[in-house]
Parts: structure tokens; C-alpha cells; sequence
């Protein structure tokens, strides 16, 4: 009976600690046909193919969620510029404040 | 220059916040996959454990203490069940890993990611071997007392533990545990800025540059579906139909015994291979095409359940090869039967002590008769 119990227990916890864990992040399997408005967009990351996944991809972060995109079209890039314009002026603004 | 004007414009028409209509491709989450490993990883996957472990086992001490390695079918037996036990011994830490996000450290990873290629090649291998050793022995039946010696045996199977090594430095080489890029932020709005980087570790193939990235992600899969299914597979198939052939016009009352054990040796080989290597070959094809995320759900999720499938092998491989055997039924037997006696000695001593001796009436009936232990049945 004790060992009954133990493994009720053994599986109540790990089922608690798998439904705890997330998924690890999927990957961009497709891209936008449209473009987004870049006020939209919060933010970006990079998927590239040296990783566990089978095509590279721009992501960007939308209030709505992700949105991935082809790196090889133009606009994409210049979002990316200008995002990264962005940050650096952020950046900028932020170590004059701290002087 | 007239994109740049595009982007620029459209964006100042979207200055005031109206919910502009636009359908976002996401990263796939894959869902119905991650739902299916909840119950497959730490469930399904302890059965199969349990059984390969028990089974593996039993016939690896079997040899060790009772029955020493006579025949070259004996030691592609013990190799193929050490190779087995090793998976199975591996794959409660590989499904502990994945669920923690590899808490055990980049060795582990490395070391699991290896050894897992290791035993799939050697396992595959070795079951080929143990096909064209049977073939040698019946159908070539004149020259088997040329080719088939102890220390041939021997030396085939150190060939097929280098050759899986060695078909396994890639895995051991670029497995590695990261944080993938494309779930690292690399700008987010200063308002809510506070997104937590809880980026989880991935135990997975890494690259230097995307064309090794690119070659390798085609290769690797490759080298595994010929080397580590069809080789195999074609050895097989070659080898059992031309020892069927033989068997059917040899005139032995256990033909139709062998000929089933046969058959029932390659159906088992090919319902739980097939449908991994076919969907590993699927993957591979269609890997760098554009998907929707409900294709590409499905297909992992194929991928996991024929996977497990194919990990079931490992404990199925005691029952088809080991204990279809009458010789090594009988010593299997008379483990269990000395460890009742030394259960009983100190309840009830000297009762059991003749019963023993008495059941070893030989029933020994071998198909091969003049090559014996290669498929005693």
C-alpha cells in the first residue's frame, strides 16, 4: 500500500512539474505575406539556421504576439535598422542621465 | 529607394492607434507535440524501460553466470542486449533532461545526445549481423565451419562497435546545450521593459555557419536512415528469405516453428522502424520548405509516437532473439529454478534438490543440426 501511495505521489509531481515546464520556443516555419506598421512592433529576435531550426527568420514583436518574417526582403531589414536606431538612441539617452 | 518611401509612409498613416487588420505568421508552438510528450515522455517511456531493462537483463546474467558464450550466435546475443540495456539505461536521463531543460549540464548532453546515436547503430547493426550469421549457418551450411568461429564473432562485433562510434562523432561533435537565438529579444519598448529572459536551454544541434548548418541538418538524417535502417533492413530481408527458401524444402518437423520465428523477426524489425525511418525521411525532404504550423505540429507529433515506437524494440529484442531459444529457455529456467531452491534452502532445506537435476531431460530439437546453437528453437 506504501508503495502505492509513493507512486501516486511520484507521478502527481512529475505530471505538476511537466505541466509547469513551458515548450521550448518553436520555431518560424513560414513568413508574413504582408508587412506589419512599424508602431506595432515592440521589439525583435533572430532565428537563424546554425540552430535547431530549418530556416532563418526575422521576428518581430507585436502587442499582437510574434510575427515572423523573411530576412531576405527589404523592408524587413530597414525595420530592423530602424529598431535598432532606436535602442541606440535609448542607450544614448540612458548613460547621459546616469552622468 | 521607393520600398523605403513605402515603409515609411504607411507607417505615419498608422500613427493613431487604429486596430490595423494584419494576420501574424508565429513561431509554431506545436501544441498537440508537447501534449503528446507530457503523456509519452515520462509514462510510455518508463514502460519501456522497466520491460528493457528486466529483459536485457535477464538475458545478459543468463550468459554471465549460466550459459558461457559458445557459439557466435551467443555473442551477437550478449552484444545486442548490452547494446539494448545501455539505450534503455540512457533514456529515463534523456527524458529527465528534456524536462528540466537539461539541468544535468553540457557533458551530459553531449554524452546522451552520443550514446544514443551509438546504441541506435550498433543495435541495427547487430541484428543485421545476427541475419547473415543464420544465413552462413543454414543456407551456406558447407562453409560455415570456415566462416563462423568464436573469435570471427568476436571481431565482428568490435567492427560494428568502432563503425557505430565512429558514425556517432558527429552527434558527439556538434550537440551542444544553448539558449536559441531566436527566443533571446533583442530590443523590447522601454514601457514594458521588463521582459523576463527566461530563455530555456536546448540540448541540439549547433553549428559554426549556415552552410555546415545546412549540409549537416540533411546528412546527418541521412547517414542514419541508410546506415542505421536500409542496410540493415536490405541485409535482412536478403538473408531470412534465402533461409526460408531453405527451410521449406528441408524436410524437419520444426521447419514451420523456424520459418514463423523468421518472419515474426523481421515484421517485429519493420513495424517499428518503418514508421520512424519513413517520417525521418519525410522530415528531411520537407524540412527546409515553407510549412504551416498545423503541418508541422502534426509531423513532430508523428515523429515523437513512431519514435517511441521504434524504442520499443529494445525490449521486444530478448523475447525474438534470446528467449525463442530451447537452450537458452532451459538455462533461463534453471536460474530461476536455483534461485527458488536458494529461497526455499532456508525455509525448507534439501527438498527441492532432486527436482532440478530431473527436468534437464534435454529437449533440445535444433533445426540446423549440424550447426546447432544458431537456431535452436
Amino acid at each position: 500500500m506504501v508503495s502505492i501511495k509513493a507512486s501516486v505521489m511520484v507521478i502527481t509531481l512529475l505530471t505538476v512539474c511537466l505541466l509547469a515546464t513551458n515548450a521550448s520556443p518553436g520555431c518560424c516555419r513560414n513568413y508574413m505575406k504582408t508587412k506589419i506598421p512599424f508602431l506595432k512592433i515592440k521589439g525583435y529576435s533572430v532565428q537563424t539556421v546554425t540552430g535547431l531550426c530549418p530556416i532563418s527568420a526575422i521576428i518581430f514583436h507585436t502587442k499582437k504576439g510574434k510575427a515572423c518574417t523573411d530576412p531576405a526582403l527589404n523592408w524587413v531589414m530597414y525595420y530592423v535598422d530602424r529598431l535598432r536606431n532606436k535602442a541606440q538612441m535609448v542607450h544614448m539617452k540612458s548613460t547621459q542621465a546616469g552622468i | 529607394m521607393d520600398s523605403l518611401e513605402d515603409v515609411s509612409n504607411q507607417s505615419y498613416l498608422d500613427n493613431n492607434d487604429t486596430d490595423f487588420d494584419y494576420d501574424l505568421v508565429p513561431p509554431c508552438a506545436q501544441q498537440n507535440n508537447h501534449s503528446v510528450q507530457l503523456v509519452v515522455g515520462p509514462y510510455v517511456h518508463s514502460i519501456i524501460c522497466i520491460l528493457g531493462l528486466v529483459g536485457n537483463s535477464l538475458v545478459i546474467v543468463t550468459y554471465a553466470l549460466y550459459k558461457r558464450t559458445k557459439s557466435m550466435t551467443d555473442v551477437y546475443l550478449l552484444n545486442v542486449a548490452v547494446a539494448d540495456l545501455l539505450f534503455v539505461a540512457s533514456l529515463p536521463l534523456i527524458v529527465y533532461n528534456e524536462l528540466t531543460a537539461w539541468s544535468m549540464g553540457p557533458v551530459v548532453c553531449k554524452l546522451l545526445r552520443g550514446s544514443y546515436s551509438v546504441n541506435l547503430y550498433s543495435g541495427t547493426l547487430l541484428l543485421a549481423c545476427i541475419s547473415s550469421d543464420r544465413y552462413v549457418a543454414i543456407v551456406q551450411a558447407r562453409r560455415s565451419f570456415r566462416l563462423r568461429s568464436l573469435t570471427y564473432s568476436r571481431l565482428i562485433c568490435a567492427a560494428v562497435w568502432v563503425l557505430a562510434v565512429l558514425l556517432s562523432v558527429p552527434s558527439f561533435y556538434f550537440y551542444s546545450l544553448y539558449q536559441p537565438t531566436h527566443s533571446r529579444d533583442f530590443f523590447m519598448d522601454e514601457e514594458d521593459g521588463n521582459s523576463t529572459d527566461s530563455t530555456e536551454y536546448v540540448c541540439e544541434l549547433r553549428f559554426m555557419d549556415s552552410t555546415e548548418a545546412l549540409t549537416s541538418k540533411v546528412a546527418l538524417p541521412s547517414m542514419q536512415l541508410a546506415v542505421g535502417f536500409f542496410l540493415p533492413l536490405l541485409v535482412m530481408v536478403f538473408c531470412y528469405s534465402a533461409i526460408v527458401g531453405t527451410l521449406l524444402k528441408a524436410r524437419n518437423f520444426q521447419r514451420h516453428k523456424a520459418v514463423r520465428v523468421v518472419l515474426a523477426v523481421v515484421a517485429v524489425f519493420v513495424v517499428c522502424h518503418l514508421p520512424y525511418n519513413l517520417t525521418l525521411l519525410y522530415d528531411t525532404t520537407s524540412m527546409f520548405n515553407l510549412q504551416s504550423c498545423e503541418d508541422v505540429d502534426f509531423l513532430k507529433t508523428a515523429k515523437t509516437v513512431t519514435q517511441t515506437l521504434a524504442y520499443l524494440h529494445c525490449c521486444l529484442n530478448p523475447v525474438l532473439y534470446a528467449f525463442v531459444g530451447v537452450k537458452f529457455r532451459n538455462h533461463f529456467q534453471r536460474i530461476v529454478q536455483d534461485l527458488w531452491c536458494l529461497g526455499k534452502r532456508y525455509i525448507r532445506p534439501r527438498r527441492f534438490s532432486r527436482v532440478t537435476s530431473e527436468i534437464y531431460v534435454s529437449t533440445r530439437r535444433s533445426v540446423s543440426s549440424e550447426n546447432g546453437s544458431s537456431f535452436t528453437m
